[in-house]
């Protein structure tokens, strides 16, 4: 081979020069750009948008980003893809935020009565609405869509199933559901096999969104086929391109007041640092920053838009779980020992910023039962090495995994990270290990995860969703590889959702909850994290949904 | 000629049978029920089985290889877990913006990329070679990522010049489009520069100049002619791998394009989507393959491939 | 190649044995960090997070409060192992079928050949993601993907060579003397194979270390707590725009240990000049 053929030495190193001058370059240039961010206080730069699309934004049109697209835009089939079934349907009843306390409101229904056992309720159903392509509203469509729940294969099937013959519908015994009965259009009576006072506010999940039977009849592509999919909510989808955005318009057969957004596209960026990007880049007109780091928050959004950030709890629980299965675990002692290892207060002020509330029992702040005065673990970690010492285990000796998931945000990620580091110091071993989502989940099914943080939000404004989803049965606290041991206690889980008096059943749960917790240890409450957005120049006020879910009602965003 | 493209061609099938049964064989033995991941966080077990059912998961793997393979005929590529639409749709407008993205990119890397070379073989080892070359190695070395974050901040946070993300528009796609040509306008230029100094010391060419005729002339008209054989050899090859999804630049920009597409399906299990773009994208690489080899027997008669 | 033949080499081949020079340091680096640092590279500081470049932290801290030069130290080994390991297990196999291949010829040749246009049919990130997939990601994962992601090529270049030299009359002459089959496979193909098999491996370093850095980027190699300068570029990605260091320091590593190898790749071609094909 020729030498002209390579390059000549020096060349090589002059290229070699060159290139590095041109990325220090770049890198001093990222640089200053950092720094301009910082030194921008709160003056508010001109928008950006109009010199990046060169046309500017249409009236009424808000864009704003996700990280995941949609499988789907029916809620017979999703747990949570909720963003276009809360815009385009209705339920009989909305929990929306009413002066900062969230209040479940009626909606489709007119009034309602509920009798003395709290067994059997009457409905009188708005009258008047029609769906988005005409149709009109009549109670048998609420009928077949709590029906329809029951027989296609569906998710989201708890809250009809507590309705009297839903059993025997779902097995194809019965081919209507027996505790549902219309009396005419406007009126239609439930029965239920227990009493559930929580019984309307899980009507306004939006699983229970009602659909029309006629137009149901009709077409074939409901849930995937946006022309298909028929509503009576504020806002129709007009367009829905896989992995890429989807737009929502107003629907003016809407019943109600109209909202001050017209059209709503939702992109699908599924990079935090994109999203990012874009929203300081005008591309977006509002942005979730709970994908963000709660440090870059901090350091930019709050200085530079400190009045267009919108808080919000997150109404969840971001806990630990310990798998009373594994052999150090099953020891009660161990486990207060790390709920005293875990400076709590500490990891919110300087991993979630502040924007955190500290939480001690099961049911968060912002639902209803939730108990301030519980006194949770204190952070004592010289306690926690006595109580260790004390049990008769030598420092290294207790060894367990802290699975992480690693589609977990950042935050959750450091998380992990610092709470190992807290046992360490208490001479715990918790190693933590990598699982990709689906391992992971697969694992944590199996009840075989020794250890794992989590967070569960809510999916309706009870206590009864939370605690029975990890303590109400054998199966359901093995699936969430808990594994906790006490039967008397998974029994009184189970039944408290039928005490009908408010007062008693609250005290059930509180009472519930300090045996599980204080007594047993048997998870470890850490904290709620508070969701931040942020609305760029064109948004004047928005209301987040009541439980800080990333979806939230169009309607309830104004622009200028 | 045509006997030795139908043997290639043939052989191509073969492979992509190859691929088609090693793919679905590889996404079988993983651990992990789809259906979990697909039902997401608050799914009962019942209704997991359900879907399990439903979707045929239940059955044994050869029944569903052969109704994979007799549905893949007909074009029928099974529904995506993960986007929950006909995985021949999905793939038929990622495609477009893949398509789009190939297209820019290959553009800027070929007007880019032979015109460093042909310039810094022309002033071989001085200022200007330095700076192209520069320029070149920076695309080589440099991993897409990185190229993609510096022109995202530059030109659309910093100048607010252009889109961060997107697909919408011709402008959507410059940014992607430098990020993902430069690595192969470095490449081209490198190979430009070293083949036209090699043809530059033939014998033809100092006949040319020995005619009078001028640098610039020689050069384009004499010289370059035969540097372009290996070049565009390698630009189809290039070309048909951007146009298997480039997975890196599609996902930092945001483009729904085939490659993010694939990193979609593998971070959510979506077996039917993951095996409808793993055989896409090797079907244009073989394809591309196929192309390449047939252009230099084109436009070399003289080369013979050994068999 | 005797030593002033060697020392001439050298002297032609400044870059290259630069080159050299900055992967022995980085190597030396990675060996001896514990040594060079009083950081543990897991150890989070959360009280000291993001902040820059100042005497206790001379490249600053990350979003952990970690040290990043540390974390670029301990992050260097994962990151050459990524690069050398993994690329010699593929040279071992890649040798070992291809001089199978190309000797045993016939059906054996046929099945090789064809298994290896399969795989080079995929194109190669996705090829990867596909493996890391089937077998898990992590260490072992990252590494055994990088392995066989890279066997093909060598096997058909190794064969191609394996063909050229049965054809050579050292060959021919040692088997009309009855030498064994395999021991002129072993003794007299393999050595005259090395000179290539030294450039692929040097070539196949960066793109295995770029392999493993673009699947770190994408959430699918290393996972944390480990860490390597892909998934640090990664991780710091959030923050460029607010701490720019904490992938400032990785991106320059990776770019120079790219470059050295691939010039020292160049340098050792033309120096053994091996029947290969500059690409």
């Amino acid at each position: 081979m020729k030498t002209q053929n390579r390059f000549h030495k020096s060349t090589l190193i002059k290229s070699a020069v060159t290139l590095l001058t041109a990325l220090s370059l770049s890198v001093c240039l990222t640089a200053c750009g950092g720094s301009q961010t910082d030194a921008g206080d709160n003056s508010q730069t001109p928008s950006p948008s109009g010199a990046v699309s060169s046309v500017a934004p249409e009236e009424g049109l808000l864009r704003t980003a996700v990280l995941y697209d949609i499988t789907t835009l029916d809620v017979a089939k999703t747990t949570d893809d909720y963003m276009v079934p809360m815009n385009i349907f209705d339920r009989l009843f909305e929990t929306r935020m009413v002066d900062g306390t969230a209040q479940v409101l009626k909606s489709l229904c007119e009034d309602y009565s509920i009798s003395e056992d709290g067994m059997r309720y009457d409905f009188v159903l708005k009258s008047g609405v029609v769906f988005s392509n005409g149709s009109a509203l009549t109670a048998s469509d609420v009928k077949y869509s709590f029906e329809r729940l029951l027989t296609a294969a569906a998710q989201n099937t708890d809250i009809p199933l507590e309705v009297v013959g839903a059993d025997a519908l779902m097995k194809k015994e019965a081919d209507s559901l027996a505790g549902f009965e219309v009396t005419d259009d406007t009126h239609f009576s439930i029965t239920l096999k227990a009493p559930n006072a929580g019984f309307l506010a899980e009507l306004s999940s939006p699983a229970m969104s009602i659909v029309d039977a006629e137009t149901m009849a009709q077409v074939k592509g409901f849930g995937t086929d946006p022309a298909d999919t028929i509503g009576t909510g504020p806002y129709i989808i007009t367009e829905w391109e896989a992995n890429d955005h989807y737009t929502l318009v107003y629907n003016d057969k809407y019943w109600g007041p109209e909202p001050s957004v017209k059209k709503l596209i939702v992109r699908v960026i599924p990079d935090p640092s994109t999203q990012n990007l874009m929203f300081q880049n005008g591309e977006l007109d509002m942005i979730d920053l709970i994908n963000l780091d709660s440090a870059i928050v901090e350091s930019s959004y709050k200085k530079t838009h400190a009045d267009k950030i919108v808080t919000t709890p997150r109404v969840g629980l971001t806990y630990l779980v310990m798998n009373e299965e594994n052999e150090y675990l099953r020891d009660v002692n161990v486990r207060k020992a790390i709920g005293m290892a875990i400076d709590v207060d500490t990891i919110i002020q300087n991993l979630y910023s502040g924007d955190a509330i500290r939480e001690c029992g099961i049911i968060p702040t912002g639902i209803w039962g939730h108990n301030d005065s519980l006194a949770g673990f204190s952070y004592d970690p010289e306690g926690a090495k006595k109580l260790l010492s004390d049990a008769g285990y030598v420092k290294g000796q207790i060894y367990f995994e802290l699975s992480m998931d690693s589609s977990a945000t950042s935050d959750t990620q450091l998380l992990y990270q610092d709470i190992s580091q807290e046992l360490g110091k208490i001479g715990i071993n918790a190693e933590v290990k990598t699982y990709d989502h689906a391992s992971w989940l697969a694992l944590r099914n199996s009840g075989r995860m020794d250890s794992f943080i989590a967070r569960w939000g809510m999916d309706y404004n009870d206590p009864s969703n939370i605690m029975y989803t990890f303590f109400g049965s054998r199966d359901n606290a093995r699936g969430r590889s808990i594994n906790y041991q006490d039967s008397e206690t998974i029994a009184r889980v189970a039944a408290a959702p039928s005490i009908v008096d408010d007062q008693k059943r609250m005290a059930e749960y509180q009472a519930l909850e300090k045996k599980i917790i204080l007594d047993d240890a048997a998870w470890i409450p850490l904290l709620e994290e508070l969701h931040l957005y942020c609305m760029g120049d064109r948004v004047e006020s928005f209301i987040p949904q009541w439980a800080g879910f990333s979806d939230f009602y169009a309607a309830d965003v104004t622009l200028k | 000629m045509r006997q030795s493209f139908l043997r290639r061609l043939a052989e191509s099938v073969v492979i992509l049978i190859g691929v088609a049964l090693l793919i679905f064989i590889m996404l079988r033995v993983v651990p992990g029920n789809p259906i979990e991941i697909m039902m997401g966080e608050h799914a009962n077990q019942s209704t997991v089985d359900r879907m399990t059912a439903e979707l045929g998961l239940d059955k044994p793997i050869y029944v569903q290889f052969f109704r994979y393979i007799t549905g893949a005929l007909r074009g029928d590529f099974g529904t995506s877990y993960s986007l929950g639409k006909p995985v021949s749709s999905l793939m038929r407008s990622a495609f477009g913006n893949t398509l789009k993205l190939s297209v820019s990119a290959a553009v800027f890397a070929w007007v880019i990329g032979i015109l460093c070379g042909v310039l810094s073989a022309v002033r071989a080892g001085g200022p200007a070679d330095h700076i192209f070359m520069g320029f070149s190695l920076m695309g080589v070395s440099m991993p897409v990522f990185m190229t993609a974050m510096v022109l995202q901040f530059f030109f659309g946070y910093y100048l607010h010049w252009l889109p961060i993300s997107g697909s919408g528009s011709w402008r959507n796609f410059i940014l992607p489009a430098i990020a993902l040509g430069w690595n192969s306008a470095g490449a081209i230029s490198r190979l430009t520069r070293s083949t036209l100094l090699d043809v530059l010391q033939e014998d033809y060419i100092e006949t040319a100049r020995a005619k009078g005729l001028t640098e610039t002339t020689v050069v384009l008209f004499h010289a370059l002619r035969n540097t372009m054989l290996p070049v565009v050899t390698m630009m189809a090859i290039q070309f048909s791998g951007m146009l298997s999804g480039a997975v890196i630049t599609e996902t930092v920009f945001s483009i729904n394009g085939i490659g993010r597409l694939s990193v979609l399906a593998i971070s959510g299990r979506d077996i039917p989507l993951l095996q409808g773009t793993v055989l896409f994208s090797t079907a244009v690489v073989i394809l591309g393959n196929l192309i390449s080899d047939s252009l230099y027997s084109v436009l070399d008669p003289r080369i013979r491939r050994e068999a | 190649m005797n030593r002033d033949k060697l020392l001439q080499l050298m002297r032609e081949n400044k870059v290259a044995v630069l080159s050299a020079l900055v992967i022995l340091l980085f190597v030396l680096a990675a060996v001896f960090a514990p040594f060079l640092t009083p950081y543990d590279p897991k150890e989070m500081d959360i009280l000291h997070r993001l902040s820059g470049p100042d005497a206790a932290h001379l490249l600053g801290t990350d979003e952990g409060g970690r040290d990043i030069l540390t974390r670029m130290l301990y992050g260097a080994r994962v990151s050459l192992l990524a690069g050398v390991l993994p690329t010699l297990m593929s040279m071992l196999l890649g040798t070992a079928l291809g001089l199978l291949s190309g000797f045993a010829g016939g059906v054996v040749d046929e099945i090789i050949m064809r298994i290896a246009d399969v795989m080079l049919a995929f194109p190669s990130t996705l090829l990867a993601m596909l493996i890391v997939y089937t077998i898990g990601g992590g260490l072992t994962g990252v590494f055994l993907t990088l392995a066989l992601v890279n066997w093909a090529g060598v096997a058909r270049v190794v064969r191609a060579e394996t063909l050229r030299l049965r054809g050579s009359v050292f060959v021919t002459a040692a088997r009309s003397i009855g030498v064994p089959q395999t021991r002129i496979a072993l003794r007299h193909i393999l050595p005259g194979c090395i000179p290539t098999m030294i450039v692929l491996f040097t070539l196949g370093v960066p793109s295995a270390i770029l392999t493993e850095s673009s699947l770190s980027f994408l959430g699918l190699g290393i996972q944390p707590p480990a860490t390597s300068w892909g998934l640090m570029i990664n991780q710091g990605r959030q923050y460029l725009y607010t701490a720019p260091w904490c992938s400032f320091a990785p991106c320059v590593a990776i770019m120079l240990i790219v470059l050295a190898f691939n010039f020292l790749g160049d340098g050792l071609r033309d120096a053994l000049d091996p029947h290969l094909e500059s690409k």
